[in-house]
């Protein structure tokens, strides 16, 4: 028994041992690190180029569906042989860990959480490094929310919103005008009919002023809308899954009960009814906006919102012709090219 | 009136049967406390391609040594042991965390011919993982400090079943080797919980005497 006590000290303390810091600027790096705040342990894996001193955090979806999937093989030849990606998880999310957290799952503090991720970045490669932030989809209410708050756009170089929400009202008018005005055009062309039919009668329905439910249902319908329009990229994410998890290491059943529980969590509610177009003349800051002609769950007119109300002299909007949510993967060169002539520009 | 003479009749007769019925099934029984030794357990186990190691130790509480006619006449012998076993696991996800827990189980085991047999168990533990990584934290004024072994306790549960072989009997050979699929859970993991399926591979040793303990046990035959 003395013997096996004494084992399991010493895989303790190899195991502690093995905490080494590993900080390494070179053009080919792959490298986790976690930031722990407020009861989450936040997993951030920096890829690419970080001897070019650029850093661009991505901001995922959700909430709750993690960075994982956004590391494609496209981006890490076309984005991260120049600049570094960091693949944030956000709390609640991907590989992110902890304890009984959920009561801190708030848009402000996940915004806080933003802030110490760039602190992190900066203390890891040096304060001179320049970070430039990429939302999307629920990343761009997150995104929006730290552009906003106090002096955070000192951190940052410049902001890509790609896909997203600064304003979840506004998103949900959006979303039901853009599936009524498609659907009846569909219905019209006698495609689709079944499904099409089912959406405009929900739409035709629920009119404004929506609830939580009608703004998930919502949701639902727009993410099936633009599969069944043949001008949009399809994805095959099960092949992504089947690719990507083995070789990344994704920890899958932790990335689907964060999921549950992050999309099912209370703040939702909260997030419903939030909605920052009236701060958004505080942003000066450069601006890229990058959106799918097809993007039903956050429609293209959540792009030209941002870009008139923002005061930044220098901003770009670039709507994708064959892409819907995730222009990230339905129009990879488009996305990467303005994400890179961007960064050489405001670098 | 008559309903009621008859339904006694049906209730007597009834309870005269279920009784002799009884009767005839009992099986030969023979309780006895013996020293049974305790087994040593270590498996690979892994979930996909994560390493992992279990080892533990299986103290015996239980056996039921039942002998059964089989129809071509022959004797049929079952073996059914139960243990509680302690157990110390690790497995290493590479970016996620390490995990080290400790756990008590309850085992099922049923020995059929003395070779093959199957398993189940369940128990409780204590999870401690080890973060995938180096972690900071930044606090207000953006000071941002090394935090040496990060990681969170959890508590846990496991559940398992499982086969393998054993070949102390046919062999001579003081060895199983077994199988196993497990479904482990920790709690509270950001508020809800965390499963993880692992697959093992392994074996038991079982020494003549080592740490013996007063056990139970039963031959029935049937």
């Amino acid at each position: 028994m003395k013997r096996l006590f004494l084992i399991i000290i010493l895989v303790i303390l190899s195991m502690t041992s093995c905490q080494k810091e590993k900080i390494t600027l070179s053009q080919n790096v792959s490298e986790t690190f976690y930031v722990e705040n407020r009861g989450a342990s936040m997993r951030v894996l920096v890829e690419g180029n970080t001897s070019s001193n650029i850093f661009i955090v991505f901001v995922h979806g959700g909430p709750g569906v993690g960075s994982f999937v956004y590391n494609s093989d496209y981006l890490s030849k076309n984005i991260e042989d120049k600049y570094a990606i960091v693949y944030w998880d956000e709390r609640n999310s991907g590989a992110s860990q902890g304890n009984s957290n959920g009561m801190f799952l708030t848009l402000e503090q996940m915004t806080d959480d933003l802030k110490r991720v760039i602190q992190v970045l900066k203390f890891r490669y040096g304060q001179s490094s320049e970070v430039f932030i990429m939302g999307h989809s629920f990343g761009g209410l997150l995104t929006t929310s730290f552009m906003t708050d106090g002096n955070n756009q000192d951190m940052v170089q410049g902001w890509i919103f790609a896909d997203g929400s600064q304003n979840y009202p506004l998103n949900d008018t959006l979303t039901r005008q853009m599936l009524l005005a498609e659907g009846q055009q569909q219905i019209a062309s006698d495609k689709n009919r079944a499904e099409w039919q089912e959406i405009v009668a929900y739409c035709n329905a629920h009119s404004g002023n929506f609830s939580l439910e009608e703004s998930n249902q919502l949701m639902k319908y727009a993410a099936e809308a633009e599969t069944y329009l043949d001008e949009v990229t399809k994805v095959n994410y099960l092949e992504l899954l089947w690719n990507d998890a083995v070789k990344f290491n994704w920890p899958l059943t932790s990335m689907l009960m964060n999921y549950l529980y992050s999309s099912e969590a209370s703040f939702n509610k909260e997030l419903a009814k939030t909605g920052f177009s009236a701060s958004l003349k505080k942003i000066t800051l450069p601006v890229l906006i990058l959106f799918g002609q097809y993007d039903f769950v956050c429609p293209k007119g959540l792009g030209y919102d941002l870009f008139n109300r923002i005061s930044s002299a220098d901003k770009k909007i670039v709507i994708s012709p064959v892409s819907g949510h995730n222009i990230m993967f339905q129009d990879e060169v488009l996305f990467c090219r303005e994400i890179n002539e961007f960064i050489e520009l405001y670098r | 009136m008559k309903n009621k003479k008859n339904f006694e009749r049906f209730l007597t007769g009834s309870l005269f049967l279920f009784l002799s019925l009884n009767g005839f099934t009992q099986p030969d029984s023979l309780i006895s406390r013996v020293r049974l030794s305790s087994n040593l357990l270590i498996s690979y186990n892994s979930s996909l391609i994560y390493p992992g190691i279990r080892i533990g130790i299986e103290l015996p509480v239980y056996s039921i040594n039942l002998t059964k006619k089989a129809n071509d006449g022959r004797n049929k012998s079952i073996i059914k042991d139960r243990f509680i076993s302690l157990n110390s696991g690790w497995y290493h996800h590479p970016g996620f965390h390490d995990n080290l827990y400790f756990n008590a189980e309850w085992t099922m085991r049923r020995t059929y011919k003395e070779r093959l047999f199957n398993d189940y168990s369940i128990g409780a533990g204590y999870s401690k993982t080890f973060l995938g990584g180096t972690t900071y934290t930044a606090d207000k004024n953006g000071t941002v400090k090394i935090i040496k072994s990060a990681g969170y306790n959890y508590a846990l549960i496991i559940a398992g079943a499982g086969f393998g072989f054993d070949f102390s009997k046919s062999r001579g050979i003081p060895l199983s080797v077994f199988g196993k699929f497990d479904i482990l859970t920790m709690f509270p993991y950001n508020s809800t919980i965390y499963i993880r399926p692992i697959i093992e591979a392994g074996l038991i040793y079982r020494p003549e005497s080592f740490l013996q303990i007063l056990t139970k046990r039963r031959f029935r035959n049937k």
